[in-house]
């Protein structure tokens, strides 16, 4: 069991490194996560497929936050990690079909309260290694009783498929110094390449059924 | 299989073509190194057979433009002199074969027989059109920012339509190309394996297209 502290809340490591802020990081996850929920019902309530079929979020480890901001030459601060970090609130919207990921990407867009920072399309041009996903980096308005605030916080979209080889290059992390690192580097790429093919036929094929109806 | 065949002896010409349809070719004939050329830039065969004497453009002549344009298609050099330096030059121009007149017809089946055989051996590991490559040693379909894995027979439809850009293939080819051992597959299978390499040409942002339909054929240009 978490510790009770005077004020009544669970005290958490989170808790101790971001103290107050860790209510911005994890109301701008909610709000994101609720505004995918609400698209999502809507979606089903109209009669229509819900293009996603997951969501997962987090808020960075205090330990992963400090290190980035030491790694950046600042104070391991929670002002700091407000201030200068985009990816302490981070949530992952995995959806069915590439073309689910764009359509999602529209519909966030469309909410015009919320500010767009910085987009990145690696499904378009993935990372040498294979990665893809499509990265937007947002600020989020969060109510508080002195007044709005926005907090940034970093919306990852892509398919199951890639969400898949990511997952699985994750686990596989291969150590700096392995030998023949490049093979593994190539046969991690190629695996991408191969899943990435994979997704697209699958879209297109249900492209094909749907024409055939 | 579909053979051009050119030569400016029309009734050599007629008899070698009813024997090559007998033998189960398709056979388009010309008469002259101009058309030969017109013919083997816009159709796509599996094998051409070109006499070297012929008006308009000779032989060789035509060999080395859709050489110089790219076009790997095998082709068969047919001459009546017995020259050395006639065969070496045709060789030279990117011939793969040669047969000196007269032949039996038993010998130029067996010729053709070998050539369509050795087909892409000869070919390059990577192919390219456009903004785009295919590289046979990693089945893989690259674009300028990307690149996709395909399977065997996606990249058996991408191939035959890249060595053929430019070029309407018929459904019913593709299928006989890429699905020659299923014979028994529903021939609607090119659609869908044309569709899968639409969609992957368009995500890779390339501006390479295939254009056209399960009827009237498909080009990719």
């Amino acid at each position: 069991m978490d510790d009770i502290n005077e004020k009544g809340a669970v005290a958490t490591p989170e808790s101790d490194f971001y103290k107050e802020s860790l209510v911005l990081f994890e109301g701008a996850i909610s709000e994101i996560l609720t505004r995918i929920d609400i698209i999502r019902r809507y979606f089903v309530a109209t009669g229509r497929r819900d293009p996603v079929e997951y969501c997962k979020a987090r808020v960075k480890t205090p330990q992963s936050t400090k290190n980035k901001l030491v790694s950046r030459g600042l104070e391991p601060t929670y002002e700091n990690a407000l201030e200068h970090l985009n990816d302490v609130a981070g949530t992952r919207v995995v959806c069915t079909f590439v073309d689910d990921v764009y359509s999602v990407v529209d519909m966030i867009k469309k909410q015009d309260d919320l500010v767009i920072l910085n987009e990145k399309d690696y499904i378009r041009d993935p990372k040498p290694n294979g990665y893809r996903s499509y990265h937007m980096i947002v600020r989020v308005p969060i109510h508080l009783p002195e007044g709005m605030t926005y907090v940034t916080a970093e919306i990852q979209l892509r398919t199951l498929a890639m969400d898949c080889w990511a997952a699985l290059e994750h686990r596989i992390k291969y150590k700096r110094d392995v030998p023949h690192k490049e093979m593994i580097r190539d046969e991690l790429k190629r695996c991408a390449d191969e899943i990435a093919s994979t997704d697209l036929t699958l879209k297109t094929l249900r492209d094909v059924i749907d024409k055939m109806e | 299989m579909k053979i051009l065949l050119a030569d400016d002896e029309r009734e050599l010409v007629n008899a070698e073509a009813a024997i090559l349809r007998k033998s189960g070719y398709e056979v388009d004939t010309v008469y002259n190194g101009g058309d030969a050329y017109s013919a083997a830039r816009d159709g796509a065969y599996d094998c051409c057979i070109f006499d070297i004497m012929m008006p308009v453009m000779s032989g060789i002549e035509v060999l080395e433009k859709l050489r110089a344009a790219g076009d790997s298609t095998p082709v068969l050099l047919l001459t009546a002199k017995t020259e050395v330096s006639d065969r070496i030059k045709g060789l030279d121009a990117g011939a793969d074969d040669y047969l000196t007149k007269p032949f039996s017809m038993g010998e130029l089946l067996a010729r053709v027989r070998a050539m369509t055989r050795r087909a892409g051996s000869f070919s390059p590991d990577v192919l390219r059109y456009g903004d785009i490559s295919l590289d046979r040693n990693t089945s893989e379909l690259n674009g300028e920012r990307s690149s996709f894995r395909l399977g065997t027979k996606e990249f058996g439809v991408a191939e035959y339509l890249i060595r053929n850009a430019g070029k309407t293939l018929e459904t019913r080819r593709i299928f006989d190309r890429v699905w020659s051992e299923e014979p028994d597959t529903d021939a609607g299978v090119v659609f869908v394996y044309i569709s899968y390499l639409r969609s992957k040409l368009s995500s890779l942002g390339s501006c390479v297209v295939i254009d056209g339909s399960d009827s009237e054929g498909y080009t990719l240009r």
